[in-house]
Order: C-alpha cells, then sequence, then structure tokens
C-alpha cells in the first residue's frame, strides 16, 4: 500500500515534469525568433557563432526526434541555452534566484505562522468580532494584487515617513563596516518587500484555513468529542486542528504556482534584484531564453513542492495512502 | 489561473447536490443576502462606468489633448491629480474601467467554455479520456500558469503582430491577453464540472435517457449541461475575478497597451515614473481602488452563489 502510493506520486510528478519540459520545447521551436534567429539580431555575432548555433540544436535536421532530443540532453545537463546577450541562462537564473527564495521563503514562513492562526481561531470562533474582521480584512487582502500592497508600503513607510530604503537588497556602494553593519542594512531593504509578500499571503492561508476548521468542526467525532464533555481548548487543540491542517497543507502546495506568481510581482516595485524583477528585464529585451528558463525553473520547484507535500500528507494521513 | 477560492469551491463542489433553481429565482435569493447584493451593486456601478465612460468623463484624454500640469496634485479641476502627461486620472481610470471589464468578460468566456465543454465530456465519457484530460488539468493547476501567460502572450504578439486590428472595440494586442487567460485557466472550472456531472451520470434520468436510445452529444447536451448550468454561472463569476488579476498582473510587467490602458497598464505607468516614491499617490491609488473593488465584489457574489447552490454549506449549529 505504501510503497504504491508513493510510486503513484512519483510518478506524476515526472510525468508533470516531462510534460513541462516538452511545453518548454514546444514554446523553444514555436517562438519567432528560434535559437539561431535571438543570435542574428545582434550584430556583434559572427556566422561562425550561429553555425554552431545550428550545429548544437541541429537546427538542419528534422524537429522530431533529432532536435528534439538534442534540446533533451542539454536540458537534462543543465545546459538552458544562451541569453540574449550571449551569457548561459543558467548563470544568470543561479546569480538571480537567491534574493527570490530569501524574500518568499521568509514571506511564506510569516505568512503560514500568522494566516493559519488567524484562519484557525476565526474558524473557531465562527460569527465573532474576530471572525467578521479577520474575513472581512482576509477577503480585501486576497483581491488585492501583491505588487499593490508593495506600493502602498514604500509611498507610507519609505517615501512619507522614511523609515526604509524604496529600492534593492543593499545599498548601493556602501562599504560596510562589519556583516553586523551588512545585516543590518540586508534587513532595512527587506522589511517592506518581505511586508508586502506575507500580508499578501496572510489573507488566503486565513481563509483556506477558516474553511477547514469549519468543516472539520461539523464532523461527527467533533460532537462525540463535545458530548464526551472534553474542553473546547482541547477539542481544538487534539481533534479538530490536525485534521483540518491537512487539507489545508495540499492547498497551499496546489496553490503555490500561482502564489509565486503575485509574490515575484513585489521584487518590481522594489527593485529586489530577484527572478521577478529578472523576469520584467527579459519581457522587455524579448529575451526568450531567459523567460524559458525562468518557467523550467519555478514549474520544476513547484513540482517537487507539490510532491513533497503529497508525501507528508500521506505520512499523517493513513486514509490517503489507500 | 486557479485561486486558491477556485481550488477551495472545487473541493467543495465535489459533494454538492443537484437543485435546478431558475436563475430569476437564483438572482431574488441573492439580492437577499447582504453579500450578494453589495456585490451586485458594486459589479452593476462599474458596468455602467464601463458601457459609458465617454458620457461621464468625455473622450479618453492622450499626450495631445492632456490640459493638467505633469503630476499635479488633486486640486479643484483635477479631481484626482493627473499623471506625468498632464492627463487627468478620473477621466484615465474611468476609461480604464472599459478595458479591464471587457478583457476581464472576454477572458471569462473563452476560460468557462473551455473548461464546461472538456468537464462534461471528460466526465460524461469517463475512462482513458477522462483520465487525460485531467492529467492536463492537474498540469494547469500545478504549474506557475503566469509565467507562462508571459511568454505566450509576447510570443503570440510577435507571431501575429500587434498592429491596429480591433476586436470587440480592443487592441489586438490585448486580445491576445484574453486567449492567453482562457487557455491557462480552463482546469479549475473543468474539474468543477467534471465532479458534478460524474455525479449526475449516474441518475435516473439520464440511464432513462440512454435506454429510449438517446446518443452521448444529446445527453450531454439536454440532460447534463442543463443540470451544470448554475455551477458554471457561480464558477464564472469567479473565474472573472481571477482574470481581471491576471490581466492587471500582465500590463503591471509590462504587457499592458499604453493606447487601451486598463488599470494594470496605469499602475505600470505609476510604477515607472515612480509615483510612489514621488509621493504621488493620486496616480496609483484610484485604479488599485477599482480592482480591489472590483475583484472584493465579484469574490463576494461568487462565494455566495456558492452558498447558496451548496445546502452543505448552509450554516448549522
Amino acid at each position: 500500500m505504501r510503497s504504491n502510493y508513493l510510486a503513484r506520486r512519483i510518478g506524476t510528478a515526472i510525468f508533470t515534469i516531462v510534460l513541462i519540459v516538452i511545453v518548454n520545447f514546444g514554446l523553444f521551436r514555436m517562438m519567432p525568433g528560434s535559437p539561431e534567429r535571438v543570435l542574428s539580431r545582434n550584430p556583434n555575432v559572427t556566422p561562425e557563432l550561429i553555425a554552431a548555433t545550428r550545429a548544437r540544436w541541429g537546427l538542419d535536421k528534422p524537429v522530431f526526434p533529432d532536435q528534439f532530443v538534442r534540446y533533451l540532453a542539454a536540458t537534462v545537463q543543465g545546459d538552458l541555452g544562451f541569453s540574449f546577450r550571449g551569457r548561459p541562462v543558467v548563470d544568470i537564473l543561479a546569480q538571480r534566484i537567491w534574493p527570490t527564495v530569501i524574500l518568499f521563503g521568509l514571506g511564506e514562513l510569516v505568512a503560514i505562522v500568522i494566516g493559519l492562526a488567524l484562519g484557525a481561531y476565526s474558524g473557531w470562533r465562527r460569527g465573532g468580532p474576530i471572525d467578521y474582521l479577520g474575513n472581512g480584512l482576509s477577503l480585501i487582502l486576497y483581491s488585492t494584487p501583491y505588487f499593490l500592497i508593495g506600493m502602498a508600503l514604500l509611498l507610507v513607510f519609505a517615501t512619507g515617513l522614511g523609515w526604509f530604503p524604496t529600492y534593492g537588497m543593499m545599498t548601493a556602494g556602501a562599504t560596510h563596516a562589519g556583516p553586523i553593519d551588512a545585516l543590518v542594512d540586508f534587513l532595512a531593504h527587506i522589511a517592506l518587500p518581505l511586508t508586502a509578500v506575507s500580508i499578501g499571503l496572510i489573507g488566503q492561508y486565513a481563509i483556506v484555513m477558516r474553511a477547514s476548521v469549519v468543516e472539520t468542526l461539523s464532523e461527527d467525532y467533533v460532537t462525540t468529542a463535545r458530548a464526551m464533555g472534553l474542553s473546547d481548548g482541547r477539542i481544538l487543540r487534539h481533534h479538530a486542528l490536525p485534521n483540518a491542517l491537512l487539507p489545508t497543507v495540499t492547498l497551499i502546495a496546489i496553490n503555490l504556482g500561482y502564489i509565486i506568481a503575485g509574490a515575484i510581482t513585489v521584487e518590481i516595485v522594489f527593485n529586489w534584484p530577484g527572478l521577478g524583477t529578472l523576469t520584467v528585464e527579459a519581457l522587455s529585451a524579448r529575451d526568450y531564453g531567459i523567460l524559458q528558463g525562468i518557467f523550467l525553473l519555478l514549474s520544476v520547484a513547484v513540482v517537487l513542492a507539490n510532491l513533497v507535500a503529497d508525501l507528508v500528507y500521506g505520512l499523517l494521513d493513513p486514509r490517503v495512502r489507500a | 489561473m486557479t485561486t486558491p477560492l477556485a481550488a477551495a469551491e472545487g473541493l467543495a463542489a465535489g459533494r454538492t447536490g443537484t437543485r435546478l433553481a431558475s436563475p430569476s429565482h437564483l438572482l431574488r435569493r441573492l439580492v437577499r443576502r447582504p453579500d450578494g447584493l453589495i456585490g451586485l451593486f458594486v459589479l452593476v456601478t462599474f458596468a455602467v462606468l464601463a458601457i459609458i465612460p465617454d458620457l461621464i468623463v468625455g473622450p479618453l484624454q492622450t499626450a495631445i489633448t492632456a490640459e493638467g500640469p505633469r503630476l499635479g496634485a488633486p486640486s479643484a479641476v483635477n479631481l484626482l491629480g493627473t499623471d506625468e502627461l498632464g492627463r487627468d486620472i478620473v477621466n484615465l481610470t474611468v476609461h480604464a474601467t472599459r478595458i479591464s471589464m471587457v478583457i476581464g468578460l472576454l477572458a471569462t468566456i473563452i476560460t468557462v467554455f473551455i473548461g464546461a465543454f472538456l468537464g462534461i465530456v471528460s466526465g460524461y465519457v469517463g475512462g482513458r479520456l477522462d483520465a487525460a484530460l485531467m492529467r492536463i488539468a492537474d498540469f494547469f493547476l500545478v504549474i506557475p500558469t503566469f509565467v507562462l501567460a508571459i511568454i505566450l502572450t509576447s510570443i503570440i504578439r510577435d507571431l501575429a503582430g500587434s498592429g491596429a486590428r480591433e476586436v470587440f472595440g480592443i487592441r489586438f494586442g490585448l486580445i491576445a491577453i484574453v486567449f492567453v487567460i482562457g487557455i491557462t485557466s480552463w482546469s479549475s472550472t473543468a474539474r468543477i464540472i467534471r465532479s458534478q456531472t460524474l455525479s449526475l451520470r449516474e441518475r435516473a434520468f439520464v440511464d432513462r435517457a440512454r435506454v429510449i436510445g438517446a446518443g452521448g452529444g444529446h445527453i450531454m447536451r439536454r440532460h447534463i449541461l442543463p443540470n451544470v448550468i448554475n455551477l458554471i454561472v457561480a464558477n464564472a463569476v469567479l473565474v472573472f475575478a481571477g482574470a481581471v488579476l491576471t490581466e492587471t498582473t500582465l500590463s503591471f510587467v509590462g504587457l499592458g497597451d499604453p493606447f487601451q490602458p486598463s488599470w494594470g497598464q496605469l499602475l505600470d505607468a505609476a510604477r515607472e515614473v515612480g509615483a510612489p516614491s514621488l509621493g504621488a499617490w493620486w496616480y496609483f491609488v484610484p485604479p488599485g481602488l477599482c480592482i480591489i473593488l472590483v475583484v472584493f465584489a465579484f469574490t463576494l457574489v461568487g462565494s455566495a452563489l456558492d452558498d447558496l447552490l451548496n445546502p452543505k454549506r448552509a450554516p448549522r449549529r
């Protein structure tokens, strides 16, 4: 049973990743600047380089299977081709991924803690003042694009009050006296984008968690626990919460792809040097190589995150392993 | 693109009982709820703005017809100030309503059409087709469709050219966004409709039709579709909210059309001139509030409809 569940989940993940690679290849061939045409737009490119590119991607051979096999082999080896300016896409991604991971990871952490707590409390005290306020606020936050939250924070706390710097990850050109100094500078820069990402996520998590708690509370075993005379706090902590958390974990994982899209737009507002700003730069330069690299990277990351969530879920809830 | 709410609805919809309420009956019950009434009021207000912007604020101002000061603060003449070209923000925001709403509407129609069609066929036919379609649906549900949407939009524009052709008064470059939203966000609709179709397929009236000799196409059109239409409407309302958000975000990363500004395009323009850093709140707060209000209203109406169609969700104690 258990290994069966494991195999099925891993199979699905592999299938999805293969589909992603195929879609990426399709986009690669469909796009107006196929590999050689992208290069030919660059005046510094020599005919030899174009010939090398043609040979490299097998552009004289049929699309399928020759070109596809070459593409697949290159992708598996971590070769995502070159950007418009001639730098390997992988190098560019490697440089820009960390700011996003830090910002998004911390934002996710803050949002999960606050959002789940708020949602659980709202669901528990359904109809109470915190529920009305929290639910209304969550719905409004849910309707707000992340970058808008960022713009508002920027206006109030950076421009208006002058508490925080307005852009970047570090003060440009500054020399730091020591690691503590550098850390303070970094924290001042991350404060606003981190708040924007967290606030944007909290609403969604609270809504999902609240719905889940409300649903769990109407289950028979909660009624049974009540009938047995257990205290409210005990029912919530030992009976309702663990079961309410399960669907929430799945929904969070499923929505990761959607959430990332919102979160990276926050970077644009604050000029945070991550994948979000890279997306906009690549888009305005029509640099498809980089865009596809970002798509591949984010997709595979989300699929793997989903796989982990599925496995954790299977570990926690014996029913789904059947 | 799937939204968390839509996914939550999807989980709930699996258990929805079928109830054949007529649309007018549904509307009457909707306006009796405070959330449904408020949501509908906001939507009707914005619909009026979208239909007759010229009557309310005059024609869309351009760089040539702009009269105000550059990035001027709110004044008696320009109630909400001006942009970097001296155009009136009230004028721009009201005209952007039409663009945002029309793109949202067209994208919703395409999304719901694809989703409902594939959902019904997948649920009714079943078997391998169902398995394959749902795999594809899951694929779109999981991957960051936003990045895919960015790539697809710019590819379509490069391939087809973004000339001056217009469809429904919307320039072709923006129509590309409509199609891309449709292609990338049908899967949650398909899942919801499929699960409902699965339970309808086992009902006696479907069996009866089959015994009489009705073909699959006929059953899906005449027996399944009428029974999922309310669900489709409730889902469409939520899809609209997602479509407006997606359009806004795509425009914000630079895929909007400066000649036909949507709210997202205005926000992008505001960011580019550095409005938040210059303290020019009047440039981005009005379009921002419009987006929040419209998406909020659609979400209210959508979840109210879902409550009405879903007996299990009714409050109990």
